[in-house]
């Protein structure tokens, strides 16, 4: 009997926080499809339903929205800062967890504070830098700013590379097997749960971020921004009469790459939680 | 050990390979990267009449001779259409002077000086910005004075005496060409409730509203709207040299003191007509017919005119009581200009640039296509301008209003104070108090 209630009581906290947690997203998604370009505040569900937000949104861009180019822009560089910021911190997380060298406890030492600071910080000399080198109102700059660092944060991959077994890697070596032979070939696949883990929150990274984009992309082209501007860029008190409701509608399209990315990349991370690594 | 070295450099190359890969494929498409102007910092001053005596040698030369100018212009993004074909017309215009290569680019009019402070080397040659940007601006060295034609631009504004001019004048230096004259705010009504007698007054137009079972609204807790109040009621807000304001809304000794503004906006909340509201309620408000008037901008203007079709109207803002006269309300008079960067490659034609999409002919053009109101008198007095209410209901609210020039450190102190006021004052807290407390926050040093 007091089970039953400290269950209920359990799933009535959960369910309230549910609510809230919900309650935005699903209004931002019901709000994507009202037929009513602007913001109404007075009804939660809209009056009329419509796909044509979406459909001005994708195929039928003005001087305002351009959303296919600032979704191709975006994913482009969240792509690419994926695949080598990715690179970055496995390697780094390998060398530091797996090998021996002089500077290891100095460099993970430096490291940890370097990546205390907020990268803010140095928003300005980063734009410094980047314009001396005719690299702002680029992709490949916003892609040097997101990967450079990332290194730094090898902290949950090494903690990761730090639970397979040593004695895996010396059977690999005394086999004949290069660092990178067994980085490659013994600690990668077994490692599938942090991979995924690094790959996905290196693909947000790019694909949340507003101050890096805003201060970088400062050229006004519009067909050159990342969604995050150009969404930005909807809500000022001229255009949030007409645009409200193809705001919410790009806010939604915004979340199905994540998404898909997370259910392709959830099969591999249950896979190797219970896969298992060392037999017999 | 060799091998390890190698290995090194295979995956720097590799890396390297990643990175140049995709890097073709991005910079061809970027054309519009500024390339930084060092030395255009110095020569501005001299540079300005070089245009035109370039014009006239090259006039003469067969048009292949014509020197490429190459320019960034920024605008609103609702504008860019209409921008193009302004740009385009500006290019016929010219065509035997130069050829011209003109970049347009968005960046809205209200966060136009944050983009162009952050480098003002890479920002636009030319660029709108809202009135209030205007000190700013200047005192960073981001704006190029006006050195083409400026009496005629003052004399088509109306006068050196006209509010766009003064607000596109710093230190009695013309620094931009004034464009729109209609960011200022004013009040919509619905012809249903309302005769034009009621909108005079205030607590007529609650009265009216309340016994309808409607409201009428008006921002409090902004200082944007707040400042109607104590301005009307004859107190004032000044803004120094050192950007610091002076103040003196908590005044005891002004023939309206302080604490009589604070109660009649207290008593203003209180009554069941009245309702302060933002920008996205209200214009909720008005869909769903709850608010019958309000004060609000041109921006709002299609919204109110969709909902209350033919009742749609607009007026000055009405008088209040307050310790027991009637007062007229003030405003702030917001203008919208055009700016040449001082660090441009080429001042010269950017100022051709900014003067020609700000004469009559695209004045005319941006209220036809956009609604915008003039700032140029002829274009203002025309009839299709003055049909518009919410135009003539700026241009009758320009006798009251008053040009936008406060310090930064205006804004948060009015907003938590028009914020109490809206609720009531709950506390109890003495007028006086709170007063000197907004008083203490506006006119504090800065930094």
């Amino acid at each position: 009997m007091k089970k039953t209630i400290k269950s209920i009581i359990r799933h009535l906290i959960l369910s309230v926080l549910a609510i809230v947690w919900l309650i935005p997203i699903i209004w931002l998604f019901c709000t994507s499809f009202s037929a009513y370009p602007g913001i109404n505040i007075s009804k939660f569900f809209p009056e009329k339903w419509t796909l044509q937000n979406y459909r001005l949104l994708l195929f039928d861009t003005d001087t305002v929205a351009q959303f296919p180019n600032w979704f191709m822009n975006t994913l482009m560089i969240a792509v690419f800062t994926c695949i080598i910021s990715s690179m970055f911190v496995l390697m780094v997380s390998y060398a530091i967890s797996c090998m021996r060298f002089k500077m290891r406890k100095p460099f993970m030492n430096i490291a940890i504070l370097l990546n205390l600071f907020p990268g803010f910080l140095a928003m300005i000399a980063v734009y410094f830098i980047l314009k001396s080198l005719n690299m702002t109102n680029t992709r490949i700059g916003l892609i040097l700013v997101y990967s450079g660092s990332s290194g730094l944060g090898y902290l949950v991959a090494k903690g990761f590379f730090d639970t397979i077994s040593k004695s895996l890697r010396e059977a690999a070596s005394i086999e004949g097997a290069s660092q990178l032979q067994i980085f490659t070939k013994i600690v990668l696949p077994i490692s599938k749960p942090i991979i995924v883990y690094t790959v996905i929150s290196a693909f947000l990274v790019p694909w949340m971020d507003f101050i890096f984009a805003r201060i970088i992309l400062n050229s006004g082209i519009s067909s050159e921004q990342t969604v995050a501007i150009g969404l930005y860029r909807m809500l000022d008190k001229t255009l949030i009469n007409s645009y409200f409701a193809r705001f919410c509608a790009g806010g939604v399209i915004v979340s199905i790459p994540i998404s898909v990315l997370f259910m392709f990349m959830q099969k591999f991370y249950v896979e190797g939680i219970t896969g298992g690594s060392v037999k017999g | 050990m060799k091998k390890r070295k190698v290995l090194a450099i295979v995956m720097v190359v590799m890396m390297f390979a990643g990175l140049t890969a995709c890097g073709k494929n991005t910079t061809t498409n970027s054309t519009a990267t500024p390339t930084p102007t060092v030395a255009a910092a110095t020569d501005t001053a001299t540079a300005t009449p070089e245009p035109t005596k370039e014009a006239e040698a090259t006039a003469t030369q067969a048009p292949a001779a014509l020197e490429t100018v190459e320019l960034t212009m920024w605008g609103a993004e609702e504008d860019q259409t209409m921008l193009a074909e302004m740009v385009e017309a500006f290019k016929i215009a010219y065509a035997d002077k130069a050829n011209f290569v003109i970049n347009l680019g968005v960046e809205s009019e209200s966060t136009a000086k944050d983009t162009v402070l952050t480098d003002i080397e890479a920002a636009a040659d030319v660029f709108a910005f809202a009135d209030d940007q205007l000190n700013e601006l200047v005192n960073a060295g981001a704006l190029q004075a006006v050195q083409i034609d400026t009496d005629a631009i003052i004399a088509a504004n109306g006068g050196s005496e006209a509010g766009s001019v003064k607000a596109a004048t710093s230190d009695g230096t013309l620094y931009a060409y004034p464009m729109t004259a209609d960011n200022g705010y004013f009040m919509f009504y619905n012809k249903e409730y309302f005769t034009a007698d009621d909108v005079m007054s205030l607590d007529k137009m609650m009265e009216v509203a309340a016994n309808a079972g409607k409201q009428i609204t008006m921002q409090f807790d902004s200082g944007w709207y707040l400042y109607s109040f104590f301005q009307g009621a004859g107190l004032s807000l000044q803004l120094q040299t050192d950007g610091t304001n002076l103040c003196d809304w908590n005044s005891a000794t002004n023939a309206i003191k302080g604490v009589d503004v604070a109660q009649a906006m207290l008593d203003i909340a209180a009554n069941p007509g009245f309702v302060s509201l933002g920008d996205a309620a209200f214009v909720t408000g008005v869909q769903d017919g709850s608010i019958i008037a309000g004060v609000n901008g041109t921006w709002n203007a299609n919204v109110a005119a969709e909902s209350w079709g033919d009742n749609y109207a607009a007026t000055k803002l009405p008088t209040y009581t307050v310790a027991g006269q009637q007062v007229q309300m003030s405003s702030f008079a917001g203008y919208k200009l055009v700016g040449v960067n001082a660090y441009s490659d080429n001042v010269g034609w950017a100022m051709y640039l900014a003067e020609w999409i700000t004469n009559y002919d695209n004045q005319v053009k941006r209220f036809e296509t956009r609604g915008l109101g003039p700032s140029n008198v002829e274009a203002g007095a025309s009839a299709s301008v003055q049909a518009s209410p919410a135009i003539a209901a700026l241009a009758q609210q320009s006798l009251y209003a008053t040009v936008q020039r406060v310090g930064g450190n205006y804004w948060s102190p009015t907003e938590t104070f028009g914020a109490i006021m809206a609720a009531g004052n709950t506390d109890g807290t003495d007028l006086q108090t709170l007063l000197d407390n907004m008083v203490a926050g506006i006119t504090a040093p800065v930094q």
